[in-house]
């Protein structure tokens, strides 16, 4: 295929051909162009269809701003809708299709739409299918959806990676053309550590497109140069394919870098890195985005900015047309017919505004053909450049709601109000449109930032260029129009809509943006905004200044959800904690359960097991029969030391700690300052200033933070440290009536009788010959038992040398589900009773409040409320149908009694079967529970379906007198 | 049962990898020992650590370093000493020349430690790691959240640092890390 | 958001955990305190539109609690101070 537009010169690399497909049809484009410049050499403007009314549509810009020219790249699970291919680098291989038509791009059956546009105005969908209600959900929105949206999603996982990282600068400089270069150049010399980002490819900015001269050289030659000399300085990152997109607190900027979109095989790198940059300056120097005018059909394929034209002439050697019209409203657009003469292209027509000339519409079908001027001519064109001026980027400097401020000279808005901390702006940003001066901006800019920061580096003198003529008039739109003339090409608003808006009385520019949707989407409506706060303004009698701006919030262009989710997908979702004895249980047919990070094995299926109920069953039989082996490895474990430690756990547990004796352990009881529970857990007293401290899994980290805000915020002079030896130490609970005579095979010389070693004893000890141990004799199930802690380097040799000690006992690993049941039928209280609700008298546990200290919490837990005799109370419960298995979250209510939240006597926290009952059992609040042991209760639960009698009895459905923890 | 005997095993399997000319190895065979100052204690602390080790109390942010025996701070009143010690009595060893001026608590086993050193090393740990590494002066340390999973940097050399982090979480972190290499290299 | 820790310098606000108003430093004796004062350390705080002393907590680097001093209405961190010591100036000590 040839490249029928292809002209001499600019910055491709006419070397490198590269393939490319355009909807199923190949065509060659040059290594440097982007997807839009090569389908311009490939003679191609129609490139989509718009969003409404299925207008046929050009390439209308060079850059990122582009509202037109949207197409979906890639095929399959890879194809990525409405990416601009203004800013698609072209690669050997890509593949692009056109987007938002049925059938084929030239004949789309939905242009009937066009048709149907004086139905489609603005507010159409809010006044149309307001009734009858019932046709929303089956007919108005299924049709929407179906003619709505403009590409199609692949419906299928994103196979491509992506990333973040980390980044760290003195100035970050956002925009690499002269300004930027300048400021960079500056900085770097006077040794800044600097990033300077680039949406864009190539640096220079507007330097690559337009012919301007600079130290006495092409301009795009001495951004090249300049880029070399940044690179070589080495204080400077260069990121090219990078847009800073966000300015966030505290000179925090985040920035989208595409690694790999621009290769044809990325190989299993990521596409895309998203970067939390962190910078102590930043200085913006975006430029700024050319804009239209509104006249007679003014957006045919073929009409184009005057930038653009220029653009693709200059930078990409691409002919827009071969008989191209300007149409201008300022001295910038008179430099394109220059160029294109400069170039060899005929320019048939330039019109200026300023002095009455006017295109009042436009000609042809799928392209521009010809226009007619206001004086009734028609001149022939197959390209129109028009420019209606320039309004800086102000984007990043409204992120922390900065207001920019209307500058009649400029005909933009400037930067305004309060910019982000730490941010400056230079050059066209800024409003400085001459080159010169811009150059000067962004090199004055940065001396600044240099001075301020304590550079010491000379910065040089920045490069000379002249400063061209940049007279703009504030014209927006030709008089008596009697043809449809667009103001945001992406969203299909017309001028007509702007008046019919502020006609319906939407007032402030926020609600003609919602109204009309002028703005919206991908682009923003950079092309657009302007031109449509001028008309809104117009049509109120306004100023601009008066009308003011909507406001820019992040992203700057659209960010892939993909790049900000990067490597957080699939299993790497977020991390796991291992218990020691991981490797083992899965040997052993764990099957694990996710506890917070920590993945703990739930039960272990033994051959011929049908269900997880065999499995435990069995195991929490066996616990009761002989002797069990469970990882308790993930309860928090808080090493506690200094002088004043056991004074502190007399303040932060809700009972009393002072007195514990060294070799005991004591269970311990957490209020919150308003006098709820939070967390139990054991402590042991290893020496006179030694503790070691056991939380739930649930509130390791929860409970270290408390404790570590009462040593330093609450009591700063007490001798007291903590360090969290959670994963320093794996530890195993041995259950069961033939714990002992296990443990007496592993532990080295330590009398472990009742006597020697009663309930609540712990030591320091070894096991296996020699390894250091530390040994705890508490029980979680109600049997003896035991938890025995190694080093963790340990513990898979600790867990192989257990269960084979206890092959003689025929002992079993047990899981997390059997762990629940033994806790269950013993009446013992975990999360699923300590809720962040409850007080120590509802979980029968009010006992233990001290009475004669301060600790955290005790003080509110004495408030009336919170000790009403009637309360709830935890109780125990089973079916009076004795085959009838409970249900968690039931609630209870006086049989008889109507289901309302009236006569609620409490709910069910936790239910299991009980193997050793051969019956459910279940641990609840009841009110008055305590006192009510014998009573039969329903058990209600619309939820689940089940509405069961149940009678009240001791939570303590498995030894009640505790005579087994204590044999 | 004398004839069962527990053997020490590497969270890691000892791992050691080679990406493009980079390693990423697993220290197994490094101890860690924290040692609290007890309030009003510094000083005698200070003095034990120059008698027992010839290190100077290592101000935050820094690690100070004397033969193969390195302290890092970890906290205002807290540092940790990490040195090669295959038994584990790290403690006791440590608390022997300390002679009870801190409190001591083996951390030998919280810990994992890699050690990541190569060309690529400052582009891949900027993927994870929000710490200025590349402004780290050599014994610069940082703990940090690497992930979701908390870690620790010291660097070791130009291009060479020893990360630490929680050993229940060492299979995730040594995937983040490795990851990072291999998207950079 | 950056908070500028006292002894390790800018630190990413991710590494923190919020826990809000530093009056909690300010924890009245549980034995001698009146219950209503009791009740206003544990449920009443003031809700500026401006400067707000805050406690931070340094979960994922040095664990110091810090006391943040922090515009509420520009995110503006004005003073970062060690909690500890703080509660000291104010005369918390055992």
């Amino acid at each position: 295929m040839t490249q029928a537009m292809r002209i001499e010169g600019g910055m491709v690399d006419r070397e490198r051909t590269l393939a490319f497909s355009w909807n199923g049809r190949w065509m060659t484009g040059y290594r440097g162009d982007t997807l839009a410049s090569a389908l311009l050499a490939n003679g191609e403007r129609l490139v989509g269809r718009s969003f409404k009314y299925h207008r046929p549509r050009g390439i209308f810009s060079s850059g990122s701003e582009e509202p037109s020219a949207l197409v979906q790249l890639r095929d399959g699970a890879a194809r990525e809708p409405n990416t601009r291919a203004t800013t698609v680098e072209l690669f050997d291989g890509l593949s692009a299709t056109s987007q938002n038509h049925r059938g084929p791009l030239a004949f789309d059956l939905m242009a009937a739409n066009d048709l149907l546009s004086p139905f489609l105005s603005a507010g159409f969908y809010y006044k149309t299918f307001m009734w009858p209600k019932a046709f929303w959900e089956r007919v108005y929105e299924p049709l929407i959806r179906a003619s709505a949206g403009l590409g199609r999603l692949s419906m299928k996982p994103d196979p491509d990676a992506y990333d973040h990282g980390f980044l760290h600068c003195d100035l970050l400089v956002i925009g690499a053309g002269p300004a930027g270069l300048a400021a960079a150049l500056a900085a770097s010399r006077t040794g800044l550590r600097v990033i300077l980002a680039d949406e864009d490819f190539v640096p220079g900015g507007r330097l690559n497109a337009e012919t301007h001269e600079v130290d006495g050289q092409a301009g795009a030659d001495w951004a090249a140069g300049a880029a070399a000399e940044l690179t070589a300085n080495g204080n400077v990152r260069l990121m090219t394919r990078t847009t800073v997109f966000g300015a966030f607190d505290h000179g925090i900027h985040g920035a989208l870098e595409r690694r790999t979109d621009h290769l044809a095989d990325a190989g299993d790198r990521p596409r895309q890195v998203l970067w939390r940059i962190y910078s102590r300056r930043a200085l913006l120097a975006a430029g700024a985005t050319e804009r239209s005018m509104a006249f007679g059909n003014n957006d045919r394929p073929g009409i184009m900015l005057a930038g653009a034209v220029r653009a693709y002439a200059n930078r990409f050697g691409v002919a827009p047309g071969r008989n191209v019209a300007v149409f201008t409203n300022n001295d910038d657009g008179l430099r394109t017919a220059e160029d294109l003469s400069g170039k060899g292209i005929e320019v048939s027509a330039v019109v200026d505004a300023r002095r009455g000339n006017v295109v009042v519409d436009t000609i042809g079908r799928s392209g521009i053909r010809a226009i007619r001027l206001g004086d009734g001519r028609r001149v022939e064109t197959d390209c129109l450049a028009v420019s209606g001026g320039w309004s800086p980027n102000v984007h990043l400097t409204c992120h922390h709601r900065g207001r920019p401020v209307w500058n009649a000279e400029v005909v933009g808005f400037v930067p305004g109000g309060e910019l982000p901390p730490g941010m400056c702006v230079a050059g066209a940003a800024n409003g400085t449109m001459t080159l010169a001066a811009t150059i000067r901006e962004g090199h004055g800019a940065a001396v600044g930032i240099s001075e301020d920061l304590g550079a010491k580096g000379s910065p040089g003198t920045p490069a000379k260029a002249a400063d061209e003529d940049c007279a703009a008039a504030p014209f927006w739109q030709v008089a008596g129009l009697r043809k449809r003339a667009w103001v945001d090409l992406q969203n299909d608003v017309t001028t007509k809509d702007v008046q019919q808006s502020h006609q319906e009385g939407f007032r402030s520019v926020e609600h003609l943006k919602r109204y009309t949707t002028l703005g919206m989407a991908t682009d923003q409506g950079r092309t657009a905004n302007v031109l449509g706060l001028a008309l809104m303004a117009e049509a109120a009698g306004k100023s601009i200044e008066e009308t003011g701006t909507t406001i820019f919030r992040p992203p700057y262009t659209p960010v892939a959800i993909g790049a900000f989710g990067g490597r957080a997908r699939g299993k790497h979702f977020r991390p796991f904690r291992l218990t020691p004895s991981h490797n083992w249980a899965q040997e052993n047919g764990a099957d694990f359960v996710e506890a917070g990070m920590w993945l703990r094995a739930q039960w272990f299926k033994q051959p011929g097991e049908k269900g997880w109920r065999d499995s435990v069953d069995r195991e929490a039989s066996q616990v009761r029969k002989s002797v069990g082996i469970c990882d308790v490895t993930t309860l928090g474990k808080i090493d506690i030391q200094g002088r004043d430690s056991a004074e502190f756990l007399n303040r932060v547990y809700a009972n009393a700690f002072l007195k514990l004796p060294v070799g005991k352990v004591r269970y311990g009881l957490m209020l919150r300052e308003d006098g709820i529970c939070y967390d139990d857990g054991t402590t042991a007293r290893l020496a006179e200033s030694h503790f070691v401290m056991t939380t739930t899994t649930a509130n390791a980290v929860l409970v270290f933070r408390n404790l570590e805000f009462a040593r330093q915020c609450l009591w700063p002079d007490l001798d007291v440290h903590l360090i969290s030896t959670t994963d320093g130490w794996a530890q195993f609970a041995v259950a069961g009536p033939n714990s002992r005579a296990l443990l007496s095979k592993v532990v080295d010389g330590l009398d472990l009788s009742n006597d020697a070693f009663p309930f609540m004893a712990c030591a320091e000890c070894s096991v296996f010959g020699g390894t250091p141990a530390r040994l705890f004799r508490i029980s979680f199930s109600g049997e003896l038992a035991y938890e025995i802690a190694v080093p963790a380097r340990y513990g898979d040799s600790m867990i192989r040398a257990l269960m084979k000690a206890g092959e003689a006992f025929d002992a079993v690993p047990y899981g997390t589900e059997a762990l629940g049941v033994l806790r269950i039928e013993k009446g013992h209280v975990a999360g699923n009773e300590i809720t962040g609700q409850t007080t120590a008298r509802m979980l029968g546990l009010g006992g233990m409040l001290s009475r004669s200290k301060d600790a955290i919490g005790l003080r509110l837990s004495e408030r009336e409320a919170m000790n009403a005799d009637d309360g709830m109370r935890l109780a125990g419960f089973r079916p009076v149908d004795r085959s009838v298995i409970l249900t968690a979250g039931a609630h209870f209510l006086n049989p008889g009694d109507p289901a309302d939240m009236a006569r609620d006597q409490g709910w069910m926290t936790s239910v299991a079967y009980s193997p050793e009952l051969g019956t459910s059992v279940g641990l609840g609040f009841l009110r008055r529970g305590k006192e009510r042991i014998g009573e039969t209760v329903r058990a209600y639960s619309p939820v689940r379906d089940q509405d069961v009698l149940v009678e009240v009895c001791s939570p303590h459905h498995v030894d009640p007198d505790g005579v087994r923890q204590r044999g | 049962m004398a004839e069962i005997a527990l053997e020490a095993a590497p969270v890691l399997g000892g791992t050691s990898l080679e990406l493009s000319g980079n390693r990423i190895v697993e220290r197994d065979d490094l101890a860690i020992v924290s040692i609290a100052t007890p309030l009003g204690g510094e000083e005698a602390l200070a003095e034990a650590l120059r008698n027992g080790w010839s290190l100077d109390v290592p101000e935050p942010a820094r690690s100070s370093l004397s033969g193969t025996v390195r302290a890092i701070r970890t906290s205002p009143d807290q540092m940790m000493l990490i040195f090669p010690h295959a038994t584990p009595d790290a403690e006791a060893v440590v608390q022997e020349r300390l002679g009870g001026t801190g409190y001591t608590t083996d951390q030998t086993d919280s810990w994992i430690a890699l050690e990541v050193a190569g060309p690529d090393t400052i582009s891949a740990m900027e993927r994870i790691c929000p710490l200025d590494l590349q402004s780290f002066e050599i014994g610069g340390t940082g703990r940090t959240v690497m992930e979701h999973i908390g870690a620790m940097a010291i660097r070791t050399g130009d291009d060479a640092f020893l990360l630490l982090s929680a050993s229940s979480s060492a299979g995730s972190f040594l995937h983040a890390v490795e990851t990072s290499y291999r998207y950079v290299t | 958001m950056i908070i500028n820790h006292p002894l390790l310098g800018p630190r990413d606000s991710a590494e923190f955990v919020v826990l809000g108003d530093a009056c909690l430093i300010d924890r009245p004796d549980g034995m001698n305190a009146a219950i209503e004062e009791m009740h206003d350390y544990a449920y009443i705080r003031d809700n500026p539109a401006g400067e707000h002393r805050e406690l931070w907590y340094h979960e994922q680097g040095d664990r110091s609690w810090l006391v943040v001093t922090r515009s509420t209405l520009t995110h503006e961190v004005i003073e970062v101070e060690l909690a500890r010591n703080v509660a000291r100036a104010r005369g918390r000590s055992r």
